[in-house]
């Protein structure tokens, strides 16, 4: 993880109330799929963290959804803007070579650092995605999306693909995706339902939490979650992505 | 070129800018940022006799200029620092070795455990007392001259910072106190009791519902206290409370304290410290200040 300066190369609104935000680093810092970075809007004391899409050398693009003062004032960060970002953090996805065929279920905002993941395994590995949003309005980046060998977009009124939830036209399809892993990101009831869904297949399933967080690097304790064993994890260090069986959710 | 030496009893510190318990872990991670050798203490997260598994989340809300926490002092209890944590940090700089309990046995124990371990001991008395209703130890004199008699007596040869908790009726008649019972120093301030409200779930923001509040928005609420605590005692005084800069650390000196901690900058910006001690260096020698601590309770009152 670094301390880095960047430069604001774009910020685009990409669907409702979501924006696409690209911005170049001092150097190229290496990012795992499923990793994040924490950036700082001017006013505010806690930075923003927020999941890496794409990263390409000195390039980095995060997607936000604009929920409050903060993210509403990052909308206004045009090209040349500084920010201060901490990059990259957290574990992120990891995949055992075996894993060859592989299922990415996300919904809402969820979808978003499931997008590092298609786009570091497409081409090598059989991907199915599963991406649920509110309705057609919510729909966002369809072109990395579908760079998935297929792809199925699930929207709750059936404005656009699949009616349904995102675990619903997942599971509708498992037999034929035959999923050695999943990757998976979204609300909690989501996860929950998902967890229930696959419980006695066998197979395993990362997914990536989301919490508040305070120092973003695993020192102030703030974003723990509840593991099985009692214990909390950090959210931010020991995750965010942990296999479902060994978190509460 | 500024000497930034600072000697707080009888213990010298390189610098006087110390990362605040609870916004720096044990020092590892920010480690990975920049070598903490070069700060001048580290404050521990706060320490406890057994493990604690803190609060439920979310545990952190933000507010203009503010932040509000409820970890609830999660921790790996005093065991697991002492064995995983003390030695690395002791070979990185000073230790403040932040300490609390539930009871006056808890401060007693968890002090005689750390006694001569580390460079110093810093008392939280903002937690609830068990025996005393859930009555936080750090808000009436006579209790905080009694927890602080009870930890010094457990203690030969580490001093004692007692951290004051700005939710007092006088802030100078708790710095008499905690003198009295017998602290070396105090620190001021901890952090002021706050709400924050979800309004569109018309619940606090917070699991916890209330929360601790620091950041730059509580900064002058924390230099007028130090101020008035650092005229009230004859024990030198470690001033905290929304430092985001060196000249909101050189603000806090002035008003009396002999070394300052910063807490939520180190969220904002990672390198907070390395640059307020860069920064103090620099105002320094562009103000022919000679030595830091030169500038120890240097305001003029009107």
């Amino acid at each position: 993880m670094r301390e880095l300066t960047a430069a604001v190369l774009e910020n685009v609104r990409i669907a409702e109330n979501i924006y696409s935000l690209t911005f170049a680093t001092e150097e190229a810092v290496p990012v795992l799929p499923g990793q994040f970075c924490m950036v700082g809007v001017a006013g505010y004391p806690l930075r923003r963290p927020l999941a890496v899409c794409k990263a390409e050398g000195e390039r980095v693009t995060v997607c936000y959804q604009v929920k409050g003062g903060g993210t509403k004032s990052l909308v206004g960060y045009k090209q040349g803007h500084r920010l201060s970002v901490l990059l990259p953090l957290g574990n992120g996805f990891s995949l055992t070579p075996d894993m060859k065929r592989v299922a990415v279920v996300g919904g809402g905002v969820g979808v978003f650092p499931l997008i590092s993941a298609i786009r570091a395994y497409a081409g090598e590995r059989e991907i199915s995605a599963y991406m649920g949003f509110r309705n057609r309005a919510a729909v966002c980046l369809r072109y990395e999306m579908q760079r998935a060998d297929k792809l199925v977009i699930a929207t709750d009124d059936g404005s656009e693909g699949y009616r349904g939830t995102a675990v619903q036209a997942f599971m509708e399809d498992i037999e034929r995706a035959k999923p050695d892993v999943v990757l998976s990101c979204g609300p909690t009831p989501m996860l929950r339902a998902l967890k229930n869904a696959v419980s006695g297949r066998n197979i395993p399933v990362y997914v990536s939490l989301e919490e508040r967080m305070g120092c973003g690097i695993g020192a102030c304790l703030v974003c723990v979650c509840d593991k099985k064993d009692g214990t909390h994890a950090r959210v931010c260090r020991d995750g965010p992505v942990f296999e479902i069986g060994e978190v509460e959710i | 070129m500024v000497d930034l030496h600072v000697n707080i009893c009888g213990v010298e510190l390189k610098n006087p800018v110390i990362p605040a318990s609870g916004t720096f872990g044990f020092g590892r991670e920010f480690d990975e940022l920049y070598d903490i050798s070069l700060l001048g203490a580290v404050a521990t997260k706060g320490l406890t006799r057994e493990p604690r598994l803190g609060n439920p989340t979310p545990r952190i809300a933000e507010s203009r200029g503010v932040i509000l926490n409820a970890v609830g002092l999660q921790n790996p209890g005093v065991e697991h620092f002492i064995e995983h944590d003390l030695d690395w940090l002791r070979r990185k700089t000073r230790v403040i070795a932040n300490v609390a309990g539930a009871t006056l046995e808890d401060y007693a124990a968890i002090c005689r455990r750390l006694d001569g371990l580390v460079d110093f001991i810093e008392l939280n008395i903002s937690c609830p007392n068990v025996k005393c209703g859930g009555m936080a130890f750090g808000i009436r004199p006579e209790d905080v001259k009694e927890v602080t008699h009870v930890s010094k007596q457990a203690l030969k040869n580490t001093p004692l910072i007692v951290k004051l908790s700005p939710n007092a009726a006088n802030i100078s008649e708790n710095a008499r106190a905690a003198e009295a019972g017998g602290a070396d120093c105090i620190s001021l301030i901890n952090t002021l009791t706050g709400m924050a409200i979800d309004i569109e779930r018309r619940r606090p923001v917070l699991a916890n519902n209330t929360g601790g509040v620091s950041g730059a928005g509580i900064k002058p609420v924390a230099v007028r206290m130090v101020y008035e605590a650092a005229h009230a005692v004859k024990i030198p005084v470690i001033g905290m409370g929304g430092i985001t800069c060196a000249e909101d650390a050189l603000e806090f000196l002035m008003a009396g304290a002999s070394a300052v901690q910063v807490g939520t900058q180190n969220f904002t910006d990672t390198l907070a410290c390395p640059k307020i001690i860069a920064g103090l260096e620099t105002w320094c020698d562009g103000h022919g200040v000679g030595r830091v601590r030169d500038l120890v309770g240097a305001l003029k009152i009107n």
